[in-house]
């Protein structure tokens, strides 16, 4: 029976992901003594994430990053997935994808540490920078929002562009052609046909790089050097601390912020499909 | 006006001038792919108002020629003439040609309206000619009323009338159409060509049809260009191509036939006498065949006579043909009856009789095959 084939990764699934969520939940309820966890019923973790500004601070740098690494993606993956369907010769498409998803062939702590090389003080963009006349000080670069971002945006970068492209190279040529066909120069059948025919992926790119950039942890924890805080360093500060409950509260609002903004994006996405066919 | 004057005020041109009165002139046109030639050197006129074909199997080259007449490719060598003016270099975008893609190509993400005033919006009208224009031709397409529904809730057939109106609605010169119908079944394909030809009708626009299926091609063209190879092997009329096929090619690719190889011995004013396989054919006078050459004797099935052995032969008088066979197969096929026979010649034979009632032949039986002289076509390609 082919759907029995599907049982071994619902039972995965549902065996670790459900069971965890539970034990989070459970955990989320118990009570902290500031060393060790008690089984008593109590909100007081809720009550401390939400009630302490420090935390709606981080939630908000962390959305902020998040965007900001999602749009710069967007920005720079959209016309590196349309140019790679524009070449011709099969040897550049090989090595278009090599260098695409090269971040993902190497290890986060070796990129990141990569990064912390290039962008330093003393560094390859600093130096560039210095020479071109375009600072006069060294710019700082790591252990800031910007270092992360940049780390980020990299590593992400094959998320963002892999669902554009793949939606790019499956929709029929034919289409273009009718458009120029029909009396359309490049600009405007990109405008009318191409642009709002790959909203799908462009959406789905989108959402996979935000998902990723809101739980990244190596890229923030190494590039941030400790100034820059979001929900997965502080859960892991937490589990150390032995404060699962606190860790387990940051875990389920980090879940649902995520699960509230896809669904958000959802709905957005069918309104502005709608706006791009013209029936607004 | 003169051609010169024409021809002077659309700057230089080579001393061959394109004539008036076609939409679309072909001259020596080439296309190569690497070191594949998918056109060789072809040469059409195609004129105003015109339903011409494009008929071939696949790879003969037919699409390639409908491609580079709306601009999708570049002719490797040779000169396009659109209207009299040279088109060689025109983007697709700014040409006065439209064409019916294969698989239509209706975008996915417009509804039927929007769809069919695309071209008109890319013109920069004004809101209520395109509105009036859209329903004119949905109208004309039987399709008034369904301009807001979406391409994928309609049907095969439905799909087909909206590329034809998305494509007519910006009247453009000449229509391209790359064998728009293949995917439809058999009975919706017949009821779109009697419809596609009424269209033609009614908005006098020249039509280029490209399809490989030779029935299609007979029911509505004016005219056939029968392609094989990335050449062209013959123009003219349906009747022309089918009755009087000038290559083994052409005979065989439209209907069926006989193809009998053999040496000429006479070329008299009125007949050539063949010499196929130990016997005599008498055929049509054919200058192009000098006795002693090489020619093919070409019988179509239905115009051969089958009259049994022992039956009166006076009904074959006319027939300078006339050889002893014996039935091998008979299928009944409807409309006609179709006997495979043995005959003296090196082949079997294939023949057709229509189911009139008469009896029919029996297996083994035998019989006598004849034809006119002016049955049979003399090929010397």
């Amino acid at each position: 029976m082919v759907p029995g084939l599907i049982g071994p990764a619902v039972v995965f699934i549902l065996a670790l992901l459900v069971t965890a969520l539970l034990i989070l939940l459970v955990n989320s309820a118990f009570h902290f003594t500031g060393t060790q966890v008690q089984p008593i019923l109590t909100f007081e973790a809720y009550r401390r994430f939400f009630g302490d500004p420090f935390y709606a601070n981080v939630v908000w740098q962390e959305i902020r990053l998040a965007v900001i690494t999602t749009a710069i993606c967007l920005v720079i993956g959209y016309p590196t997935a349309y140019a790679i369907t524009k070449i011709r010769n099969p040897g550049w498409v090989i090595v278009a994808y090599i260098l695409i998803f090269s971040p993902l062939l190497t290890s986060g702590i070796v990129r990141a540490y990569g990064w912390l090389i290039i962008l330093s003080r003393g560094g390859l963009v600093n130096w560039a920078l210095q020479s071109l006349h375009l600072a006069t000080a060294p710019v700082r670069l790591i252990f800031n929002v910007t270092g992360v971002t940049i780390a980020l945006v990299h590593v992400l970068l094959p998320f963002t562009v892999f669902p554009i492209l793949s939606v790019l190279l499956r929709m029929d040529p034919a289409l273009r052609e009718a458009a120029a066909d029909l009396g359309a120069n490049r600009v405007r059948t990109f405008l009318r046909i191409t642009w709002p025919l790959s909203f799908p992926g462009l959406y789905a790119g989108a959402q996979l790089t935000f998902v990723l950039a809101m739980n990244a942890y190596v890229t923030p924890q190494l590039l941030g050097g400790g100034r820059v805080q979001v929900l997965p360093l502080l859960i892991y500060e937490n589990i150390s601390d032995l404060n699962w409950p606190l860790a387990a509260v940051e875990a389920i609002a980090l879940i649902g912020l995520v699960w509230m903004i896809i669904l958000a994006s959802n709905l957005l996405f069918r309104q502005s499909v709608a706006i791009a066919e013209g029936r607004s | 006006m003169p051609d010169g004057i024409v021809g002077a005020a659309m700057g230089a041109r080579e001393s061959e001038e394109p004539s008036l009165g076609h939409a679309v002139e072909l001259r020596h046109i080439s296309k190569r792919y690497g070191r594949v030639e998918a056109v060789r050197d072809v040469s059409l006129d195609i004129r105003e108002n015109e339903f011409f074909s494009l008929l071939g199997p696949s790879g003969c080259g037919k699409t390639t020629i409908l491609r580079m007449i709306s601009g999708f490719e570049r002719p490797t060598a040779g000169e396009i003439f659109l209207k009299q003016r040279r088109a060689n270099d025109i983007p697709p975008y700014r040409r006065d040609t439209n064409l019916i893609f294969q698989h239509l190509a209706l975008f996915p993400h417009l509804d039927v309206y929007d769809n069919i005033a695309f071209g008109l919006r890319l013109k920069r009208l004004d809101r209520g000619p395109i509105r009036q224009k859209v329903h004119r031709i949905l109208d004309l397409v039987d399709l008034g009323g369904f301009g807001t529904r979406r391409v994928h809730q309609l049907s095969g057939g439905q799909k087909q009338r909206v590329a034809i109106a998305r494509a007519l609605v910006n009247e453009p010169a000449v229509l391209l159409l790359d064998e728009p119908l293949g995917a439809l079944d058999l009975r919706l394909r017949v009821q779109m060509q009697v419809e596609l030809k009424e269209i033609q009708h009614r908005v006098g626009t020249t039509f280029i049809y490209v399809t490989h299926d030779q029935t299609e091609a007979l029911t509505m063209s004016d005219r056939i260009a029968v392609m094989h190879d990335g050449t062209v092997e013959q123009v003219g009329t349906g009747r022309e191509v089918y009755e009087l096929p000038r290559t083994r090619f052409v005979a065989t690719f439209l209907g069926e036939s006989n193809l009998f190889e053999g040496q000429v011995e006479e070329r008299a004013q009125d007949h050539t006498t063949v010499s196929a396989s130990g016997q005599a054919f008498v055929a049509p006078p054919n200058t192009a065949a000098a006795p002693g050459t090489t020619v093919y004797v070409c019988v179509r099935p239905e115009r051969v006579r089958v009259v049994a052995a022992a039956e009166s032969q006076s009904d074959l008088d006319a027939c300078e043909n006339r050889y002893p066979a014996r039935v091998r197969d008979i299928t009944f096929k409807g409309a006609f009856i179709e006997y495979r026979l043995l005959t003296p010649f090196d082949q079997p034979m294939m023949v057709q009789v229509h189911s009139d009632g008469r009896r029919l032949m029996e297996r083994g039986e035998s019989i006598i095959v004849a034809w006119r002289r002016h049955d049979c076509v003399v090929l010397t390609a």
